[in-house]
Formats: structure tokens, sequence, C-alpha cells
């Protein structure tokens, strides 16, 4: 039943050609593809809205090619069109994954992230052919967390018909981005649930995890502090917050202050876990970060971060900070790479 | 397939790291995570030329197969990649070819000396092919005509690419620029006293402004009086040597500059042939062209040798002369200039009057190449040279030593080579004054001739949980073992407010009553019946549990127990921060179950204030470049409301009012604590507290027998407590 209606939603349902790029984020679930030796990007909210079932709610939705399923006697309404009808009905969308990992709070986060990566990638059009999807490190102080997360989405994967391999977060960022330095570098990924971060030496991720605060954080702790919602605080953040600028207004100032807050807890957890590996190697050059993920979107993220890092004493020096080309795409670039070097292995 | 270079390391991240190091340079290598995989491959490819094998951590698991595996490869080099600390260990391993590497992994490092080795394989196919050319050649027997060209183009081939391979295997100097020679870690009071040093280089580094210019003027006269003439390799200086040695008939005069020393030292090893020869000369050449003068003389001075575990010239002004290298006279900066060329043999105490003969010769130079003139020259010759080597008396060494395991959990080898600035949590004051209470407690049981008697004692300040002062024993000298942290003791009576605290929380009050009769208690599971006696077996009927716990009522106390049940008693000790195993029996009650004296200290701060706190003795660390890279903050956790608080209190009040610690009233303020004596008179506690320090001490012997018939907390234990919170005071 449910396979039935994702199909009419899906329209054709043609697979995409080649090996494929999936990030699962908190906020996002992203695609990268081959297409004619340009990377291709296709991107939906992870998030979903449940409406009680009606014969002619269904009509309507099918009409629009909403993409949905019904189950328990609701219709589930996925991705960006979650939103809309979240906002129609003055409500909020809810999140099938919550700080990095299938949400353990929604029953229905298995089912609703499996219709939404049906939605993007669809059945695969050949036996075995390579996907990579990312996954978060584990988190500081909850090792281990990400094992039944990653096992679920293996096994979707493979009942589609694809052969998945998995990469982290941050060195998918690594491999997006960092070409130019062999691979060598950290990248991080700030997207809403989680920061992940990578230390990659010539594409060896040497040390890995994740700190369980993103954008959500900044957009709920900011909004409890001038009594907003964050679904009203997020749209405020991706559309035009400029941290460059001195901050005016109560909300400007919460961002300001949450966003140190955040990037002081990286920096300060990147400075523990580098300085307490044993795997860090010692390295004679200055090695980059890039940052990317939609966290970093606005303007003055970089200097915001710059700072924090600022008398952070981390094991190697560190010679540039630097923004992803393309933060929202960064990570499922990276997977595609991994996905194509996995297969050229072969 | 052939793959020159195996790679073995139990953790995959480790072996990647220096195999896509050497794949970035071209060099293919195979990946080994365990023991079977790499003797499965060694039975089916061909033999590898070189063998990464890291043994970190694991280097006595490794030991045995490190040398099978020298013995089946006897041709090929094996880089060892390990842990500062196993060196002891390494040096025992007998392979022939090894390369040694410190952790952390360097890269570059194992680049080069892979690369080099490799290249020096490829050099001896060319000698073998030019071997089989030659003699082919002979039997052609035109060797008149063809040989005498074919020879010199061959040497002249040969020449040039021996040449071209030991400058292009030259190790790569840029790492200058970040120079970070292992560097002394100190350990300091919070009072800025100096405690220990952390060092495998005896080395502190002092900048170009902080070494006086007589001492970099001594040096140079001695070692290179042309060094800010030359370009790195002074030419006049080799011919003058060579002429020298040839007119003496023995080498006296050596022809290397500074820099030539300072490549040496850095870069080369210190064996005597002709590839290390030139590669000095060209890294000096190189180091001349990316560095000042200046800083080639800093890099030098604070890098060279001087004996006595001294390395830099400020370690060995601190060992010599017991002050810092700014502060050293010209005779002193002269003697420091004698040493490098050979620290034993010129040591002062050593050989006196051979290092009195090269310190003045020193100054001879200094005066020929006037850097000081005839006046100072006859005035500092006569100076004395120094006696006896500086070392420092180490303090606090029980704490110092717990110190270091923190330290060591937390940076690993890098406490000893990073030159961090470490201040802990302990008053000087105090620990001098804990030291003194514990002597004289241990000297007055002496005086009553009973000796071997050990004692610990550990003060806590309440609102942050640091350590101020820990005694582990009678004497570091005689034993390490630390009485505070280390040993496991049966706390006895010290245990029972534990007891009365979970009543407390069950909602018992302090007047209610309890009866203190005989009774009969499963011992343990077993089913041994037990009837346990009070002191002297006198029992007090029916008694309130403040009177039960002030004068420390085993049976009273059991038959709480009994009320509020074993389950929630040991629950109520984990949530004090008990972590040793406390046995689900009676006996328990009474103090059988093992702990420690630090574990039973920072519990009894739940007694205090209601909050259990962490152990502590960090305050800060600072790096070299002078950031603070951790500042730990207390933690602490409230236990207990503060009306079940107020009431435990006043019970330990009673304790020092009316009960076992009587004695305490001496003090004329308000104490509070508890006494503690095991039945056999094996240990004796006393742990109590006044409104900011805690103080927990514990006297017993080793071997658990008895200290002496009739040694409880109050008469031996208390008396050090008693000394120790009235000179704090």
């Amino acid at each position: 039943m449910m396979d039935m209606e994702l199909e009419k939603a899906n329209g054709n349902g043609t697979a995409i050609e080649g090996q494929i790029g999936l990030d699962i984020g908190t906020a996002n679930v992203v695609v990268a593809y081959n297409e004619n030796k340009n990377i291709k990007n296709l991107l939906q909210l992870n998030a979903f809205f449940t409406i009680p079932y009606s014969k002619v709610t269904k009509k309507t939705l099918l009409r629009e090619e909403t993409m949905f399923f019904d189950k328990d006697e609701k219709h589930y309404i996925l991705g960006t069109a979650a939103e809309r009808f979240a906002s129609t009905f003055d409500s909020s969308t809810r999140r099938p994954v919550e700080s990095g990992l299938l949400n353990p709070r929604e029953v229905e986060s298995i089912d609703v992230i499996k219709a939404i990566i049906n939605r993007l990638v669809k059945k695969s059009d050949k036996r075995n052919k390579k996907i990579c999807f990312s996954v978060p490190g584990d988190p500081i102080d909850n090792p281990n967390a990400i094992v039944y997360h990653e096992s679920i989405i293996r096994m979707y994967l493979r009942d589609l018909g694809y052969s998945p391999i998995s990469i982290n977060e941050g060195l998918a960022v690594v491999l997006s981005e960092l070409s130019a330095t062999n691979f060598t570098g950290i990248g991080i990924s700030m997207g809403g649930g989680m920061c992940n971060v990578c230390f990659s030496y010539l594409s060896v991720p040497v040390v890995k995890y994740s700190i369980q605060k993103g954008g959500d954080y900044i957009d709920s702790m900011v909004g409890r502090s001038v009594g907003e919602s964050p679904t009203k605080i997020k749209m405020i953040k991706e559309t035009g917050l400029d941290l460059s600028a001195e901050p005016s207004g109560r909300i400007e100032y919460g961002f300001h202050i949450y966003y140190d807050d955040l990037f002081s807890s990286l920096v300060q957890s990147l400075r523990q876990v580098l300085g307490s590996s044993d795997n860090v190697p010692r390295l004679s050059t200055p090695v980059p970060i890039v940052l990317s993920g939609g966290t970093v979107i606005p303007r003055g993220s970089r200097e915001k971060f710059k700072k924090a890092l600022d008398g952070v004493s981390l094991p190697f020096k560190i010679s540039d900070i630097i923004i992803a080309e393309n933060p929202l795409y960064a990570t499922a670039k990276g997977a595609l790479v991994m996905a194509i070097t996995e297969d050229a292995d072969i | 397939m052939s793959l020159p270079v195996f790679v073995y390391s139990p953790d995959e991240i480790r072996a990647r790291i220096i195999s896509e190091t050497l794949k970035a340079e071209g060099i293919a290598s195979a990946i080994f995570t365990s023991h079977f995989e790499l003797d499965d491959a060694l039975m089916v490819r061909r033999l590898p030329h070189v063998v990464i094998v890291d043994v970190k951590k694991n280097i006595h698991e490794e030991q045995k197969f490190l040398e099978r595996l020298s013995l089946r490869l006897p041709e090929a080099v094996f880089f060892i990649q390990c842990d500062l600390s196993d060196r002891p260990v390494l040096e025992n391993i007998t392979i022939a070819n090894k390369i040694v590497a410190f952790d952390p992994i360097a890269p570059e490092y194992i680049r080069d000396k892979v690369e080099a080795v490799l290249i020096a394989r490829r050099r001896f196919s060319i000698k073998k092919y030019a071997r089989i050319g030659k003699e082919a050649f002979r039997q052609t027997g035109r060797i008149f005509f063809k040989a005498i060209p074919i020879a010199i183009t061959l040497f002249i081939g040969l020449a040039g690419g021996y040449l071209y391979w030991c400058v292009a295997t030259l190790p790569d100097i840029e790492t200058l620029k970040d120079y970070s020679p292992y560097e002394t870690s100190k350990l300091y009071t919070q009072d800025n006293k100096l405690l220990t040093e952390f060092y495998v280089e005896r080395r502190t580094f002092v900048p170009y402004d902080r070494i006086p210019k007589h001492a970099m003027e001594a040096f140079i006269a001695v070692e290179d009086a042309r060094y800010y003439r030359h370009h790195g390799i002074d030419v006049i200086r080799i011919i003058s040597a060579f002429w020298t040695n040839i007119r003496r008939g023995a080498i006296v005069q050596g022809g290397s500059t500074i820099t030539q020393q300072l490549a040496k030292m850095l870069f080369l090893k210190p064996e005597k042939t002709i590839t290390r020869k030139i590669k000095e000369v060209a890294l000096s050449l190189k180091i001349e062209r990316n560095f000042t003068k200046r800083e080639i003389l800093v890099l030098y001075l604070n890098h060279a040798y001087f004996g006595e575990r001294a390395y830099g010239i400020e370690a060995a002004s601190q060992v010599y002369f017991g002050k810092s290298a700014s502060d050293i006279s010209i005779a002193e900066a002269a003697l420091l200039a004698a040493l490098p060329k050979a620290p034993s043999k010129y040591s002062p105490f050593e050989d006196k009057e051979r290092a009195l003969e090269r310190r003045n010769y020193v100054l001879r130079r200094m005066l020929k190449t006037d850097s000081i003139n005839d006046l100072i020259y006859d005035e500092t010759i006569r100076k004395k040279l120094p006696e006896k080597a500086h070392r420092r008396n180490f303090n606090a060494p029980y704490f110092v030593d717990y110190c270091r395991a923190d330290l060591e959990a937390r940076y690993g080898d890098r406490l000893y080579t990073s030159g961090l600035t470490i201040y802990s949590t302990l008053d000087y004051r105090m620990q001098q004054i804990a030291e003194r209470a514990v002597q004289n407690g241990i000297d007055k049981l002496k005086k009553g001739k009973i000796t071997d008697v050990q004692a610990g004692l550990i003060a806590l300040d309440l609102k942050s949980g640091q350590i101020k002062a820990m005694v582990g024993g009678a004497n570091y000298s005689d034993s390490q073992f630390n009485r505070v942290t280390q040993a496991q003791r049966q706390p006895g009576s010290v245990f029972k407010p534990i007891i009365y605290l979970t009543a407390l929380k069950q909602g018992f009050s302090p007047n209610d009553t309890l009866e203190d009769s005989k009774t009969f208690f499963m011992w343990n599971k077993g089913g041994e019946v037990w009837a346990p006696e009070n002191y002297k077996g006198i029992y007090h009927g029916t008694v309130t549990l403040t009177k039960a716990l002030s004068l420390s009522l085993n049976s009273a106390t059991l038959n709480l127990a009994r009320k509020v049940g074993l389950k929630n008693i040991i629950k109520t000790a984990k949530d004090m921060g008990i972590t040793s195993t406390i046995h689900p029996f009676y006996s328990s009650v009474l103090g059988a179950s093992e702990l420690s004296l630090l574990e039973m200290a920072y519990a009894y701060t739940v007694f205090a204030n209601g909050n259990r706190l962490k152990p502590m003795c960090i305050e800060r660390i600072i790096d070299r470049e002078e950031s603070t890279i951790m500042e730990p903050r207390g933690e602490k956790k409230q236990v207990i409301n503060k009306k079940v608080l107020k009431n435990i209190r006043s019970m330990l009040r009673a304790v020092v009012l009316k009960g076992t610690g009587k004695r305490a009233q001496v003090l004329m303020r308000k104490v509070y604590g508890k006494t503690g004596t095991t039945n056999d008179y094996a240990d004796a506690w006393f742990i109590g507290f006044d409104e900011n320090t805690l103080v927990g001490v514990w006297v017993g012997r080793d071997g658990r027998l008895p200290i002496f018939e009739g040694a409880t907390g109050a008469s031996v234990a208390l008396p050090i407590w008693i000394e120790f919170m009235r000179d704090i005071s």
C-alpha cells in the first residue's frame, strides 16, 4: 500500500545512473550523482507531518504529487511538503532524525526515512551499484551510538538493490573540498543536529567524532531566549543572518551568543580529542580546516569560528579556515567521491 | 606481487597513516594488522626490504614476534615505531638492522628513512651490474684499449650518482623553522614551588636575548672562531686542522663549524662514514642559506649535550652552577663551552684537572679572539670549578607520583617532551605540616619500640575537592607504595557513618533509639553465625543513634544496618563516590570491605557539605607558547539534603564532644570526625574536618600485622590529625 502511493508520488521512478553519494542529515537528505561529468544534487527536507486520513485529502495529495504514505488512519506528508503543511496548520514539522541519528522518540522514523530515500534514489537499475551514505561520528560522550542508525540505512539501501558503503560525514567533507592538500585536513560538517569532525591525513580518517549540538541547538536556544518558536528563528537564520555585522536587536544578539557557544564547544572538543589521540601524526606543514553544513552558511561564520580557534592549542598548526564551496552539498559530494573511488578500486 | 615495504600495526589507522605516506612518494606497501596475516604473506610474497612494525603499548607482547621476524628476514631493515617508555625494552631486542622512532608517528621521518634504505638497495644492484659488465669486458681481451676510459666514465658516473643520492636524501631542514625540541615539563605547587621535572632530555629552551653575550663568545672562540665569516663550512679551518694533524701525527684538531655540529646533532647519526660527512656538509650549507647566524647559534646552544643529563645551555647552567644561563659568569660560560666536545671527559665532577685545563683553554681562546681583555682573563682564570652537581631535592614525592599518573593518562609521552608548566593543587605549607605530623606520629611509635609502621595522610579543600597535602608513607626512598591512593585497607569504624547516613535518609532521627545488645548475624553466604562484640565487650542497652555512633557501638550499628538494609547501605556508599567493592555481608557494616584512604576521605566530603567531590590534583597547565591548555573545574554533586546533612554533622560532632574522638577537643574549635580501628589492631583511622579542610589519616603496617595490642584510631591516627589541624590554622 505504502509503496504504491509513493510510486505515484515519485513520478516515473527512474533510477539515477552511475554511483551515488547520499547525505542523511538531521535537517536534509541530499543526493549527489554524476550527469555528463557534472555533479548534480537533489535535496529533500528530512521532515514529516501527519494529518488525519480522508479520501478527499488523499485525492488532493495524489493530484499535487505530494510525497506521502498512509498508516494507521493518518497521512504522513514527507520532505519539503511537510513544512508547507506544518505552516498551514501553524505547527512544526517532526524529524525522523534527531541529533544526527534515527529519532528514537518517533516510532515511524524508519518508515519516514525509507520513504524519503526511496523518493530521492529510487530502486537500483543495476545489481550492486555503489551508493555511499554518510554517517555521523560517534558522539564524544556516547560511543557506539551510530551502529543501529548505520545498520538500518545500510539494510534499506541493500533492499533497494544497491551495494552500500558508509563514510564518516567529516571525512566526506574532506574528500569533497581538500583535494589540493591531498585530502589532509580537518573536515567539519555542521548540520542541524550535530557537528561532525574528522581529521584526515592523506584521506585516512585519523580522528573522527561528533558533538550533539548544531543548528537546531542555536535555533532552540535563541528561540527560548527571546520567546519565539525555533521554526521562526530558523527562518530568520536562513534568510540573511549576517554574523559579520554588529548585532542589533535581541534575536541577533541571541544568534551571536549561541554561535559563539557552539563554536567554542566545537574547538574545545577538537583540542581535547586531538590532544588525547595516540594516532595524530607529527606534521611539519600546517593543515586547513574546512567547514560545511547549513549552520555555516550565514556570513561571518568563518571569522567567528576563527576567533573561537584563536589561542586554542592543537597538536599541529592550522593553515587556513575555509567554508565549503557549497556547504549544503559538500557531504553528499564527498560521499559520491568515495563511491566512485571504491568502484575504481574494485 | 612484490612490495618493498610491509607495515604491521594492530591499529589499522596507524598502519594506514604510514602506508599512505609512502604511497604519496610512490612507494608501495602492504598493511598487516595481525601476526597471522603477516606470517601468511611472508610465505607467498617476495620478501620486503623494509618492515615497519608499530609496537606502541604492546612492546612486551610484540618482542618475541619481532625477534622471530628478524631471524626470518635477516636482510630486511626494521623500522620500529614505539612509545618513548618502551625504549629500555627495545634496547634488549637483538635486531641487526633497526631504526627506532618514538610516538607520535612522524610520517616524513619514516618516509625519508624508507627512501634511504630503498635507494641504498638499488645502489648495490648498480655495483653488481658494474662488476658483471667488467668481467664480460675482460673476456674480450681488449682491456687496455677500452678499460681506462670506461673506468673513468664509470667512476665519474658512480661518484656523481653517489653525491646526488647523498644530497637527494638529505633530511628536510624546514622542520627547523618549527623547532620544537624535547623540553622538560615542570610541576609546581599552587603557590609556585617547584615540585619536580618530567623529562627525557632535561632541557629548557632559552631565547637569544636571555643568553649572555660572553657565553656566546666563549662557544664561538673555542668551537668556531670564524663563525661569522663562513657560510657553514670553514675551508681555512679545515686546511689548518689537516696541517696541524699531519704535523702532530694524530687528530688533535677538528674542522667542524658550529653549523656542521648542529646539522650532525639534529639530523645525522654519530657514525664515521664518508656518506655522513658529505651529508653534514650539504646540510650545513642548506641551514646557512635558510637561517641567520643568530638563529643557528641559538639552536646549537639549546640543543648541545653538556653531560649530567643536561641538554641545552639552560639545563647545563642549572646543573653545574644552580643558576639560570642568563646569570652565568665568564668563567662559568667558559666551562660550559668546554663541555660539548666530550662532556664526561671534561666534566669537573669526573676529572677536575682536565676540566680546568680545558676551561682555561677556552679562556685563552676568548683572549685571543678579543672577547675578553688581559685584565678579565687574569681575574677569570683564577676562578674555581664547581664542586658538585646541583640536583634538586624534590618534594611531596607521593603526590608527584599521583600527579604523574594522572598527567600520563592525559598527555602520554608528551608530558616528558612538551615543556609544560603544570600547577598542581598542592599547598606547599600544608604539605610541610603534613609531612612533619606524619613523621612525628611515626617517631612517637618508634620511641615505644614500635617500628616498621606506615602512615598516610590526605588533606583536601572542601569547596573544590583539590588535594592540598598528601603523604603516602613514612619514607619515600624506602617505599614508593602510596598508602593514600594504592593501599586497600579495611576501614573499620570510619565506615560506620555511612550506615547512619542511610538511616537518616530513610527518615530516622539522631535521637531515635536502638538496642545495643549481643546479637547473632550470618557472617557470609556460607551461613556461619557471628555475634560481633563491642569494644571491651561492654553493651549499653537502649541508646540513641547519636550515642551509638559517637561510642562506635558495633552491636547497635549492626541492628541499625539490619533495619535500613544492606543494599541501601551499599547504594549510599556508591552515591558517596566509593568505587571499591562493598561486599553484601554484615561484616562490611563494621568496615570489613577494603578500600583506599583516598576513597574514604572523598566520601567524607558528603558528611561535611552534602556534596560528593572529585579528587583533583591539577589546577592549571600551560604549554610552552604560554597558553593555558587545561584548567579543570572541580566537580561536585549534591548527594544529601540539608536536613540530613545537619543531622549527620551533629552526630559526627558528638564523636568529638562525647565519643571516641574526644582528644580533638584540644583544638578548641568546631571539628567533626570519626575514628576507625580494625579487629586485630592492624588499621587505625581518623577522618575529620572543619569548615574548610577535610583530613584523613591512616596508620598501619604493610604486612597487615597489628600495629600493637590496643592501638586504636583515637590513640594512633588522631594525634597526627590533631597536629596537622592545629598547625594549619
